[in-house]
């Protein structure tokens, strides 16, 4: 009984305060950001979005005069974490960490009935943070050194040859299943449990080869571990300018996995335009951009209008693969 | 032998330094205090802290995060000695013998062998990753999918043993538990099993969610029905010490662990999991006091916690060689280096040999710390137990209900507690064991996802489970396990019918 | 035929969770051997389950006897109340519509079953210490940690008869100092320490 009474002044209390929220949302921009703000990572702890938002959360803070405070919120290809932010008060004070994954592929990946949220209208997109190619990698006794040996290869195996991605729906998954239909060979994609297992299995030799993000694989190329083969990247990439991309081997297959600053839909634009700001400038210091360099993500530039078009541009480019690739989540 | 020490001598000298030795402290109690709490394991706490290390070399920052991750091994058996709350898969095998001995008054002896077993066996880890990390991260290198899935289905029909009751249940709870572990997202299409359309629900149901339900608040109500029996734990403290007898039993114990844990904790997954069930079975068929097990045999306090604290440590190989995480622990180890500017790959021994070799060294000086933190403190751990129950209760509930909450932040997984905690109950009035179900639950999806890979690479040919002599000889063993363990059980179920 | 009943029931659960999990299975691709698709494994599992659940419901008819404790009318009949409660304030919440998201629905009908099922002697500390649970879930987000400590601990406390009104109070403040130092100060936990709404 005691329940009802409290859910009874509870309502009252949630409309009373979505009225001053409304009326004072004007007010919120002028002293933005007046608590700390929090920057939710869609993905566990350890991963690339994770360790990509951490580089930049402590600068941002320094920069906005309110600490900027990472939270995981894991789960549905990234979709737990985002519908949360898009559902938050636009208020700038929670944004969340927006990737290839959750904005562009994970909504035509899984059943409609459980994509909560519009990709692009329902957020305020801010700025890209950071791209970086994907990268083949064989292993070193595979006999796989470019595309030519790779396709005498896949055309050689009976029953196509072994690729390991770092999951089903990942965009390197998808890289599989486009290169498979480009270059007209067989390839057996082979999913494993997140890049760090999969590369195991490179270099220990049980999959010859491996279609990975730069940043995950970067050491172990560095480490001469795996063997290079083709960077998915329009031109080649300026720390690893002895690896070919697949343009110049004669396929036009070029993948960046992106990541972004989003809050919810109706984020003020004052609060936009000084947050973007303050993303380039944190991104054009020397320290964040070696460390960017360090695993081949390239700062990002555009501006907000420029970063919500290539929001809308990656979900119309990765419905079509993701339908196509057969691959499915529900 | 002389390079090595020559090597150690260097990761001392980076070790001792007043700086890092504080950081070592700090990571240890740190990591102390987050295993005693239930629920917040160090995947969170490392992650809260993570801010902190920025400002610190990168050297002291890993060292201090490793302090926390085999502190919370420490913290974690802990609880799960006095409260029946294992925070950690590692734990759970210790609730099994550990909260029995509590309840028989022995909670002192259960907690300073397991402090003792984790630093000897810490102490012979260490020395391995030190001595032979390169040609043990070959080892792991050579277990390929189908060896991974043998590996598995041994630990599962070995768990199936774990249990008290009657065997059939207790393979028919790891069934259970691979079935509840189905639920998520298939890692092979990525296709939602089972999740009702529940987002929270498509990374799996959540491990902490069923200990807490299953056995921390299953068993407050079980306490809460029997009065009798609380007043009966408050009473019974007994001595801190080990008693000469359960010194000499132990030893054995704690040396096999140390074997069972070292091996498996290199392999990346399971292998930490798989390190404190495999020792648990292997007391339970070999140690002489495999009569008194179920009933609180330290032996199966000792073995566990050594073999976990082992395995703890040679996890750090795939890391420190490979630049391969093993763990969420691990991956997050190497999103620490990486914002530290270093990139964890083959070459970090080479590259980095302060931070390897200085690593190493805390290893020890840090279950050195763990021994003499927690020796002393098992005395005030033990007398928790006489506060009296109607206050405990409440607080371990709440520290449940934060922790569970805090994992991702989310109030579903509180409601999924809820759920637990009633199976839990309904279960464990049927005698129906949860820990057989929870080591199903860990090591099912592994499982699967090895099977199917195994499956994919060799193009549907059974055969590769035979054909390679590791998956060949675990298969082996596995079948003398089953037939070793049914015959016998089969009787003494019989022979127990008649007696009740 | 002696039956054990504890075994009897045991085995019907595990029936009837291979049945159960067997059926929502229909739903996925069973594939090939080589490429298993995701209903593989879960036929594989569902079918042990079934075969362990029948071979453990066939021993319990022999192995007997082992009855269940007693119960009395009222813990019988508090089950289908609590059971009515919750899927009655689940619908009413729901069609009340003014709590959207964060699971607000499902956790008002967990504690409400939670409370009925609480009112028979026998079931009050099953019902008690759960709803407890819930509550906490419930006032956390909008109501903070504070609010939710203190909600949890009074209604978990009405389990034990033994507390008097000035122990749980104590107790109330000594654990709401506790956690705010552990979890908030120390450990610095994502949540709301006060309520949103003052």
């Amino acid at each position: 009984m005691r329940f009802k009474a409290g859910t009874v002044r509870r309502r009252g209390v949630i409309a009373g305060l979505s009225a001053i929220a409304m009326v004072g949302a004007p007010a919120f921009a002028q002293a933005w950001p007046s608590q700390p703000i929090r920057l939710i990572v869609p993905f566990a702890p350890g991963g690339t979005t994770d360790l990509v938002a951490r580089l930049i959360a402590q600068g941002l803070g320094e920069r906005l005069g309110q600490p900027v405070i990472i939270e995981n919120r894991a789960g549905a290809g990234a979709m737990v974490g985002s519908e949360f932010v898009a559902r938050a008060a636009p208020d700038g004070h929670t944004l969340v960490m927006s990737n290839i994954a959750s904005h562009a592929i994970s909504p035509s990946l899984y059943p409609a009935n459980t994509v909560r949220y519009d990709a692009v209208r329902d957020f305020t997109h801010v700025a890209l943070v950071t791209s970086n190619p994907s990268v083949w990698v064989a292993h070193r006794g595979a006999g796989i050194t470019d595309l030519a040996t790779l396709r005498a290869r896949a055309t050689a195996a009976p029953q196509g040859l072994d690729v390991a991605s770092s999951g089903a729906g990942s965009s390197n998954h998808l890289l599989i299943v486009q290169l498979a239909q480009l270059a007209g060979i067989d390839l057996h994609h082979v999913p494993f449990r997140g890049a760090g297992p999969a590369m195991t299995a490179v270099i220990a030799g049980q999959v010859p080869l491996m279609s990975d993000s730069l940043p995950s694989a970067a050491a172990h190329i560095r480490g001469g571990s795996v063997r290079a083969i083709a960077m998915c990247s329009a031109e080649r990439h300026p720390s690893f300018p002895e690896v070919a991309t697949f343009r110049e081997q004669g396929v036009d297959l070029v993948c960046d996995s992106w990541f972004g600053l989003s809050g919810p839909a109706g984020l003020p634009a004052a609060i936009v335009a000084k947050l973007n700001a303050e993303v380039r400038a944190v991104l054009a210091t020397a320290d964040v951009r070696a460390r960017y360099a360090e695993f081949g993500g390239t700062p990002g530039t555009l501006d907000a209008a420029g970063f919500t078009r290539f929001v809308a541009e990656e979900f119309a480019r990765w419905a079509p693969v993701v339908r196509a690739s057969g691959a499915e989540a529900g | 032998m002389e390079l090595l020490l020559t090597n150690l001598g260097h990761g001392f000298a980076v070790a001792l330094t007043v700086n890092n030795i504080l950081f070592c402290l700090l990571g240890c109690l740190i990591g102390t205090a987050i295993g005693v709490l239930p629920g917040i394991g160090p995947v969170a706490t490392i992650s809260l802290l993570l801010p902190i290390t920025f400002g610190q070399p990168a050297t002291t920052a890993i060292i201090m995060l490793a302090g926390i991750y085999y502190g919370a091994q420490y913290g974690g058996s802990t609880t799960a000695i006095l409260l029946n709350l294992p925070g950690e898969v590692s734990s759970v095998v210790t609730t099994l013998e550990g909260y029995k001995m509590a309840r028989n008054g022995r909670a002192g002896a259960a907690l300073t062998i397991a402090a003792l077993g984790s630093f000897f066996a810490g102490t012979v880890a260490t020395v391995l990753v030190a001595a032979s990390g390169p040609l043990l991260t070959s080892v792991a290198l050579s277990f390929g999918p189908a060896d991974y899935f043998s590996l598995m289905l041994l630990g599962l029909i070995i768990s199936a043993v774990l249990a008290q009751g009657s065997v059939l249940k207790s393979v028919g709870m790891v069934v259970l538990g691979v079935a509840l572990g189905l639920v998520g997202t298939d890692v092979q299409t990525g296709q939602q099993r089972f999740t009702f359309g529940v987002p929270e629900l498509s990374d799996g149901v959540g491990f902490v969610s069923i200990a807490m339900g299953m056995f921390g608040i299953a068993e407050i109500i079980l306490n809460l029905e029997r009065p009798e029996q609380r007043s009966v734990l408050a009473a019974k403290v007994g001595s801190l010490f080990l008693t000469k007898e359960e010194f000499s039993r132990a030893t054995p114990a704690v040396l096999r662990g140390t074997v069972v844990g070292s091996l498996l904790g290199i392999l990346p997954g399971g292998g930490a999991a798989l390190a404190s069930f495999g020792s648990y079975m292997m007391e339970r068929k070999m140690s002489r006091g495999r009569a008194e097990f179920g009933n609180g045999a330290i032996e199966g306090v000792a073995g566990p916690e050594s073999a976990n604290n082992a395995a703890s440590q040679t996890s750090f190989i795939p890391l420190l060689t490979l630049g391969i995480p093993a763990n969420a622990v691990m991956a997050l180890m190497v999103g620490a280096l990486i914002i530290q500017g270093i990139q964890p790959g083959p070459r970090m021994v080479e590259a980095q040999p302060d931070l390897f070799w200085g690593l190493i060294a805390s290893m020890w000086i840090g279950n050195l710390m763990l021994l003499v933190i927690n020796l002393p403190m098992i005395g005030m751990w033990v007398k928790l137990l006489q506060v009296p129950y109607k206050y405990l209760y409440p607080s371990i509930l709440v520290f449940c209900a934060i922790g569970v909450y805090s994992l991702s932040n989310n109030v579903f997984d509180v409601y999924q507690t809820v759920l637990f905690g009633f199976v839990g109950y309904i279960f464990s009035k049927l005698k129906m064991e949860p820990a057989p179900l929870l080591i199903g639950f860990v090591l099912g999806p592994m499982m699967e996802e090895h099977l199917r890979r195994a499956m994919l690479l060799s193009r549907g040919d059974v055969m590769v489970f035979v054909e390679r002599p590791i998956s060949a000889s675990m298969l082996a063993i596995a079948a003398a396990a089953m037939i070793a363990m049914l015959l016998p059980s089969l009787r003494k179920g019989k022979d127990k019918a008649l007696a009740e | 035929m002696k039956i054990n009943t504890k075994d009897l029931l045991s085995g019907i659960i595990l029936i009837l969770f291979a049945v159960i999990g067997y059926w929502l299975n229909q739903d996925h691709a069973l594939g090939t051997a080589r490429r298993m698709g995701p209903g593989y494994m879960p036929m594989l599992t569902f079918v042990i389950l079934l075969g362990i659940g029948a071979i453990v419901t066939l021993f319990a008819l022999f192995s007997g006897p082992n009855p269940l404790d007693k119960w009395t009318t009222g813990e019988v009949l508090a089950i289908p109340a609590a059971i009515v409660a919750f899927f009655a304030t689940y619908i009413i919440v729901e069609r009340l519509n003014i709590f959207q998201g964060n699971y607000y629905i499902l956790g008002s009908a967990i504690l409400a079953g939670c409370l009925v099922l609480a009112i028979p002697h026998g079931w009050r500390a099953l019902g008690l210490v759960h709803a407890g649970f819930a509550l906490f879930g419930l006032l956390l987000e909008q109501g903070g940690l504070m609010l939710a400590l203190v909600g949890c601990i009074l209604v978990s406390a009405l389990a034990d008869p033994d507390h008097r009104p000035k122990g749980v109070l104590g107790m109330i403040i000594f654990l709401c100092v506790l956690c705010w130092w552990v979890f908030i100060k120390e450990l610095d936990i994502r949540v709301n320490v006060w309520p949103q709404f003052l």
